[in-house]
C-alpha cells in the first residue's frame, strides 16, 4: 500500500473532531456523542494498525513548499513505535475521559480538540522529513493549548499562556536547526544514522544541534524549559494523563531523536561538545525534578514532575548515541508511556471521587478504592524500577547503556539514574503507604460513606494498563526485539 | 516443573486464600497450613533432584534454577520455618482478626519468593524475587498499623529501597564487566574480565543490597525496630530467613565472582565483625523481649558475615583447608540461626499472645509453670549460645576454627586476626549473658509484683497443642543439630568439603574456644547485667537514647540535610527562580541599552540642532512690515527657490562635487 493511505488516519480524527461542532450534538446528550467519538477512535486505530503492517517502508510527497522544504509522509520504524502506541492508548483514554468529563460544562468544545489531538499526533508519527515534523509539531502546541485552559479559571488560562509560550518559544529554536538541516542536509529527510552532509563547519552543527535540542526538547520538558508541565496539570486528568505523560510530551522526545538519530547521527556528534552538553542537562533534569517532585505535595503536579524525570531518562538514553542507548531510551518511552498513564488515571480517579487533590489528603482513602490505589502502586513500584515491572526492563536496559557507553557522562547518567530511582520510589510509594497504612488519627475517610471505587469506565483504563504493565515486565521480549531491530537500522 | 510449583505456587495460592479468606477464615487458616505443609513435602521430595532448570526470555535475562546441596538444604528450612510459624500463626492470631488476609496473602507469596531466591541459579533470578520480597515483607512490619509500626515500616522501606537500587546498580556493573550474571559461568567470566576494579566495585554495591536486607552495619538499622513491631510469626521469618536471603547473596557473590579477592574479604571481614559485636552489646542492654532477639539476629548475621570474611581471606592465601572449614561453619551457622531463631521467636509470640507485652519487667516470671515453653526457650538459648551439644556449638567452633587457620596463613593480617579471634570469642560470650538474662528473668525470678506473680503462677496454661507442636518440636532440632555426627553430615551436604566429615567437635582446642566464651558471658552476666543493668530490682535499658543510628544520622540526612540540599537546588533552579530572573535581567538590560541608545539619539539630535542644523528663524516672522530690501531679498531667494530645490540642480551639485573628488584623487595619486 502506498504512504498516501497514512493520511486517511491523520484526517479522519481531525475531521471527525471538527465536525462535531457542526453536529449539533447537545451538551447533554452524553450517549450519541460518545458513540460517535469512541467510534472515530477506534476505527482510526484500526487504520493506523493496518497501515503499520501493510504500508511500504518509503516516503512519499504530498505538497512541496519549495525546492527542499516540502510535506513528506512515511512510516520507519520508530514512526510505528509511537503510532502504535498512541493508536492503543487512546481508545482507552477516551472511555475514561467519558466517564472523568460527565458533569463538565463544555463538553462539546472539550472533545473536538481532544480527538482532533489524535489525529496530529499520528501525523507526527508518520512525518518523515524536518519540515513535516515542525508542521505538526506546531500543529499540536495549537490544538492542545485550548485542552490546558479548558477550566478556564485563574490557573488554568495562566497555565495555557505558560504551555504555550514555551512550547512556540522552544519551536522558534527548532525551526533554527530545521531550516539549517533541511538547507544543509539531504533535505531534511529522516535517515537512520543521519542524513546530514557537512556543508557547515562542525562547530556550526554542533551550535546548531544544541539550538535544536532545546528547541524540541522544551516540549520535552528538559531543564530549563521545564515548568510549563507542572503547571500545566490544572487541565482535566485525561489531558494530563494522555497529552502530558505520553503524547505531547514524547512527542518531544520523539523529535529528539529524529533530530539525534535520523538527521544528525552518532558519527558527528559522539564525543563532541554539544552531546556533553545536552546529556548533562538530561542528567540534571532527572535528579533535579525527581527532588522537584518529592517536595510537592499536590498529587497531579508530583507526578507531572516525575514525568519531567522521566523524559530525561529517554533523552539520556538517546542522546548515549549507542544502539543500547537508543533501546534504553525507547524502550523507557514506551513502558513509561504505559505506568504514568495508569498513575496519573489512578489519580484522576482518586480526584474525581474525594474532590481533594494532595497527598496529605490521601491518608486511608486506600480502604475505600482499594482497586485504584492497588494498581497505582503496581504502577509505581514499576516506576522505581522493581522487577517484574514493565519499568524495571527500561531502566535495566538504560543503566546497562550508560555503563557500556564507556563515557564520564555515561556512568554520571547512572549514577544520576540510581538516585533518581531511589527518590522516584519515595515519591511514589509514600503515597500508597499513606492510601493503605494511614495513622490512626488521620484517617479521613473512615467515617465517609460518599467515597467509593472508581466507575467502570475509569476501571477498564486502569487496570488495562496495570495488566499491561505486569505483562510487559515479565515478558518484554517482543518488544525489545523489536526496538534493538530498529536501532541496528533495520527499519 | 516441581521447581515452578515450588516457586510459583505459593504466589497463585497467596490468591486463592486472600479469596477463600473473604468467605471464610477458618477454611483459609486450614489452607495456608496445607499450603506451607505441600512445600515441605516438595522441597523434600525434589532433594538434589534437578540439577538446574531455565526459563529463558522472559523479564531481563530469563530466569534459572538449580538445586545443589546448599540450596536444597536452605529451601527445606525455608520451607520448615513457613510450616512451623504457620502452625503457630493459627493461635497467635486467634484474638486480632483485623487484616488477616492480607497478611496471609503477602505471607505466602513471600514464601514463593524466598525460595525464588534460595534456588536461583543467577544473580538476575535472586536480585527479582528479593525485590519481590522485599515489598511483600513490608506488610509484615506494618501490619499492626500502630505508629510505631508505621513508623519501622517506613525505615524498613527506605532501607529495602535503597538496598534494592544499589543491588541493581552492582549488578549492572558485573553483567558488564563480565558478561554473565550466571552463577555457572561467573567464576570463569570474573577470572577472564579485563576491569578487575570494575568487579570489585559491583561487589561492593552487591554486599550493601543484600546487606541491607541481612542487617549488616551500618544498614541495620531496621532490623531492631521492625521486629518488635512486627507479629511474632513474622518476626521468626524476618530474622530466620530473610536475613538469610541477604546473606545468600553475599555468599552467592564471594563464591562465585570474588573467592580470591583479598580487599574484599577484609571489606566483609571488617563489616562483619562491627556488626557482631554491636549487636550482641545492643541486646545485652535491650530490655525488650523482642528486641533483645532481634539484635541478636544481627549479632548472629555478624558472626555469619565474619565467617565469609575469613573463606575470602584464606581462599585468597591459596589455603583451600581452611576456606572449607570457613565455609562450612558459615553454612552450618545460618541453618542453625534461622532454626535457633524460629523457636525464639515463637516462644516470644506465646508470651505476646498471653499478655501483649514485651517488658522484660512486666513478664517477668511468667513462665515459671509452662514446662514446655520453658524447655524450648532453653534449648534454644543453649543453641544459640554455642554451649556443647547444642547446636550452636559445632557451627561456632568451626567458624573460630576458620579464625585460628587464618591466624596461621594470612600472615600480614594475623595482628588484626588475633584481635577479631577475641572480639568473636567475647561476642559469643556476650551471647550467652543475654539468653541468660531473657531466661533467667521469664523462667527463673519472680515478678516485683507479687500479685502479678500469684496470677501468672495461677494460669498453666499458655498454647495450645499446634503452637505447641511447632515450638517444641522446632527445639528438638536444636539437639538432633548438636551430635557431630548430623551436623558434620549436613555441613558435606552443603559445602561438598570432604575434611568436614573427620572434624572432631570435642578435642580439649575445641572445647577450650567454647569455654572462654561461656566463661565470658558467666562473668559478664553476675557482674554487669546483675550488678549494672538491674536497679532496684528492675530492668533497665542504659543505653543512651539518643545514640541511635537511624535517629543520629540517618533520619537527620533524609529528612533535615538532603531535603536542605535538594531544596537549595529547587529553590535555586526550580519555579523558575533561575529562568524568571533571568528573564527579567535580560528585560532590564534591553531596556537600560535601548534607553541609552535613545538618549544618545536625543542628544545627537539635539546637538546637531544646537549647531549645524540650527533651524532657521522665519524671517518673515520678524516683522510683519519689512523694508524694501528685505522685501526684496525674500522675493530674489523665493526666485531662486525653484532652482535650489530643483532635482536636476542637486544632482549637478553632486556631479560637481564627484568631479572635484575625482579630481582630488587623480592629482593625488598622480
Amino acid at each position: 500500500m502506498s504512504p498516501i493511505f497514512l493520511l486517511i488516519p491523520v484526517l479522519l480524527p481531525v475531521i471527525g473532531g471538527f465536525s462535531l461542532v457542526f453536529l449539533r450534538i447537545p451538551e447533554e446528550d452524553d450517549r450519541r456523542r460518545n458513540i460517535y467519538l469512541e467510534s472515530v477512535t477506534v476505527l482510526t486505530s484500526i487504520l493506523v494498525w493496518i497501515a503499520l503492517f501493510a504500508v511500504r517502508k518509503e516516503r512519499v510527497e504530498i505538497y512541496s513548499f519549495t525546492r527542499g522544504f516540502s510535506i513528506d509522509v512515511g512510516l520507519d520504524g520508530l514512526g510505528c513505535l509511537f503510532a502504535g502506541m498512541v493508536s492503543l492508548m487512546w481508545p482507552l483514554v477516551m472511555l475514561y475521559a467519558f466517564d472523568y468529563m460527565q458533569e463538565e460544562k463544555g463538553k462539546n468544545k472539550f472533545f473536538t480538540f481532544y480527538l482532533m489531538t489524535y489525529g496530529v499526533a499520528l501525523g507526527i508519527a508518520f512525518s518523515s522529513n524536518m519540515t513535516t515534523l515542525y508542521a505538526f509539531y506546531e500543529m499540536l502546541t495549537l490544538v492542545t493549548i485550548p485542552l490546558v485552559s479548558f477550566y478556564k479559571d485563574h490557573d488554568s488560562m495562566f497555565a495555557g499562556r505558560k504551555y504555550a509560550a514555551y512550547t512556540i518559544g522552544g519551536a522558534g529554536l527548532g525551526f533554527f536547526a530545521m531550516v539549517i538541516t533541511t538547507v544543509y542536509g539531504n533535505a531534511g529527510n529522516f535517515i537512520f544514522g543521519g542524513s546530514l552532509n557537512r556543508g557547515l563547519s562542525s562547530t556550526m552543527l554542533q551550535v546548531v544541534f544544541v539550538v535544536g535540542f532545546f528547541g524540541f526538547g522544551a516540549k520535552a520538558a528538559i531543564f530549563p524549559l521545564y515548568d510549563w508541565l507542572p503547571s500545566a496539570s490544572v487541565a482535566p486528568t485525561p489531558v494530563t494523563a494522555l497529552l502530558h505523560a505520553v503524547a505531547v510530551v514524547n512527542a518531544g522526545v520523539f523529535a529528539v531523536t529524529r533530530l539525534t538519530w535520523y538527521i544528525y547521527g552518532p558519527e558527528l556528534l559522539l564525543g563532541t561538545t554539544a552531546q556533553a552538553v545536552t546529556i548533562l542537562t538530561a542528567v540534571f533534569t532527572l535528579v533535579f525534578s525527581a527532588a522537584m517532585a518529592l517536595k510537592e505535595r499536590h498529587f497531579k503536579r508530583r507526578l507531572a514532575y516525575s514525568t519531567v524525570s522521566n523524559l530525561s531518562y529517554m533523552l539520556f538514553g538517546v542522546l548515549l548515541m549507542t544502539p543500547e542507548g537508543f533501546t534504553g531510551g525507547m524502550l523507557h518511552m514506551l513502558f513509561h508511556g504505559i505506568i504514568k498513564m495508569s498513575l496519573f488515571l489512578c489519580a484522576g480517579a482518586f480526584m474525581h471521587r474525594t474532590g481533594n487533590a494532595y497527598i496529605y489528603e490521601i491518608n486511608g482513602v486506600g480502604r475505600k478504592m482499594p482497586v485504584t490505589f492497588i494498581f497505582y502502586t503496581l504502577g509505581g513500584l514499576s516506576l522505581a524500577g522493581v522487577p517484574l515491572f514493565c519499568g524495571f526492563i527500561s531502566k535495566w536496559n538504560l543503566v546497562m547503556a550508560g555503563i557500556e557507553a564507556d563515557t564520564p557522562w555515561g556512568l554520571t547518567g547512572v549514577a544520576g539514574l540510581i538516585i533518581s530511582a531511589f527518590l522516584c520510589a519515595m515519591y511514589t510509594l509514600s503515597v500508597s503507604v499513606r492510601a493503605f497504612f494511614p495513622m490512626q488519627e488521620t484517617d479521613r475517610y473512615l467515617e465517609r460513606t460518599d467515597v467509593r471505587e472508581a466507575g467502570p469506565l475509569m476501571l477498564v483504563p486502569i487496570i488495562v494498563f496495570g495488566i499491561a504493565n505486569v505483562v510487559l515486565g515479565i515478558h518484554p521480549q517482543p518488544v525489545v526485539e523489536f526496538i534493538r531491530r530498529i536501532a541496528a537500522g533495520g527499519f | 516443573m516441581m521447581i515452578l510449583c515450588m516457586v510459583f505456587g505459593p504466589f497463585i495460592c497467596g490468591i486463592i486464600a486472600y479469596m477463600i479468606g473473604r468467605k471464610n477464615e477458618n477454611f483459609r487458616d486450614v489452607f495456608v497450613i496445607g499450603v506451607t505443609g505441600a512445600e515441605l513435602v516438595l522441597a523434600l521430595l525434589l532433594f538434589r533432584q534437578l540439577p538446574s532448570f531455565s526459563i529463558p526470555d522472559i523479564l531481563a535475562g530469563g530466569l534459572t534454577f538449580t538445586m545443589d546441596g546448599f540450596r536444597s538444604v536452605y529451601a527445606v528450612v525455608t520451607a520448615v520455618m513457613w510450616a512451623g510459624t504457620t502452625l503457630f500463626s493459627k493461635e497467635y492470631f486467634k484474638e486480632e482478626r483485623e487484616n488477616l488476609n492480607r497478611y496471609w496473602f503477602f505471607v505466602i507469596v513471600t514464601l514463593g519468593a524466598t525460595e525464588g531466591v534460595m534456588l536461583s541459579g543467577d544473580l538476575m533470578t535472586a536480585f527479582v524475587f528479593f525485590e519481590i520480597l522485599s515489598f511483600t515483607s513490608f506488610t509484615w512490619v506494618i501490619h499492626e498499623e500502630t505508629p510505631g509500626a508505621v513508623r519501622a515500616g517506613y525505615t524498613y522501606l527506605f532501607i529495602a529501597v535503597i538496598g534494592g537500587l544499589v543491588l541493581f546498580m552492582g549488578l549492572a556493573l558485573l553483567q558488564f564487566s563480565a558478561g554473565t550474571l550466571s552463577f555457572a559461568d561467573l567464576r570463569e567470566a570474573v577470572s577472564r574480565s579485563e576491569k578487575p576494579e570494575m568487579i570489585f566495585a559491583a561487589g561492593v554495591c552487591i554486599l550493601f543490597g543484600f546487606g541491607c536486607k541481612a542487617g549488616m552495619f551500618p544498614v541495620h538499622v531496621w532490623l531492631p525496630k521492625a521486629h518488635p513491631v512486627a507479629p511474632s510469626p513474622a518476626s521468626a521469618l524476618l530474622s530466620g530467613i530473610l536475613t538469610k536471603v541477604g546473606i545468600y547473596g553475599i555468599l552467592m557473590t564471594s563464591l562465585y565472582a570474588l573467592l580470591t579477592h583479598e580487599t574484599f574479604g577484609l571489606l566483609v571481614l571488617v563489616l562483619g565483625v562491627i556488626t557482631m559485636a554491636l549487636g550482641a552489646v545492643l541486646a545485652l542492654f535491650s530490655v525488650n523481649l523482642k528486641r533483645t532477639l532481634a539484635c541478636s539476629s544481627m549479632s548472629q548475621i555478624g558472626f555469619i558475615l565474619t565467617g565469609v570474611g575469613m573463606m575470602i581471606l584464606l581462599s585468597a592465601k591459596g589455603s583451600g583447608e581452611g576456606a572449607g572449614i570457613a565455609r562450612s561453619g558459615l553454612m552450618l551457622h545460618m541453618t542453625n540461626h534461622s532454626l535457633i531463631k524460629l523457636t525464639l521467636f515463637m516462644a516470644a509470640g506465646v508470651v505476646v499472645m498471653n499478655l501483649h507485652t514485651l517488658n522484660l519487667d512486666d513478664i517477668r516470671g511468667w513462665g515459671r509453670n509452662k514446662l514446655f515453653l520453658k524447655i524450648s526457650f532453653a534449648l534454644g538459648a543453649l543453641g544459640i549460645s554455642g554451649v556443647p551439644l547444642f547446636n550452636g556449638y559445632i557451627s561456632k567452633t568451626l567458624l573460630h576454627e576458620g579464625i585460628v587457620e587464618g591466624i596461621h596463613e594470612c600472615h600480614a593480617y594475623s595482628g588484626l586476626l588475633s584481635v577479631i579471634e577475641w572480639i568473636f570469642l567475647a561476642s559469643g560470650g556476650l551471647t550467652f549473658a543475654y539468653m541468660l538474662k531473657l531466661f533467667i528473668c521469664i523462667f527463673v525470678e519472680r515478678n516485683k509484683d507479687a500479685a502479678r506473680q500469684a496470677r501468672y503462677d495461677g494460669d498453666r496454661h499458655c498454647m495450645n497443642a499446634a503452637s505447641t507442636a511447632a515450638v517444641f518440636g522446632s527445639s528438638i532440632l536444636m539437639v538432633v543439630l548438636g551430635q557431630p555426627y548430623v551436623s558434620t553430615r549436613l555441613a558435606f551436604l552443603m559445602t561438598g568439603f570432604e575434611e568436614i566429615l573427620h572434624f572432631k567437635a570435642f578435642t580439649w582446642e575445641n572445647l577450650k574456644g567454647g569455654l572462654i566464651s561461656l566463661g565470658i558471658g558467666a562473668l559478664v552476666y553476675v557482674f554487669i547485667v546483675r550488678r549494672v543493668l538491674v536497679r532496684e530490682d528492675s530492668y533497665v535499658n542504659l543505653w543512651p537514647e539518643k545514640l541511635d543510628l537511624e535517629e543520629l544520622v540517618y533520619r537527620p540526612l533524609l529528612t533535615k540535610y538532603l531535603p536542605a540540599v535538594f531544596g537549595f537546588v529547587a529553590e535555586m533552579f526550580g519555579e523558575n527562580k533561575i529562568l524568571r530572573p533571568l528573564c527579567r535581567f535580560g528585560l532590564a538590560l534591553a531596556t537600560v541599552l535601548v534607553r541609552i541608545l535613545e538618549i544618545t539619539l536625543d542628544g545627537t539630535i539635539l546637538l546637531l540642532r544646537k549647531t549645524i542644523l540650527r533651524e532657521k528663524k522665519v524671517k518673515g516672522a520678524e516683522s510683519a512690515h519689512p523694508g524694501l530690501l528685505r522685501t526684496l531679498s525674500i522675493e530674489l531667494s523665493g526666485a531662486a527657490e525653484p532652482i535650489t530645490s530643483n532635482f536636476t540642480f542637486a544632482l549637478m551639485m553632486t556631479c560637481i562635487g564627484i568631479v572635484i573628488i575625482l579630481c582630488t584623487i587623480i592629482a593625488v595619486i598622480f
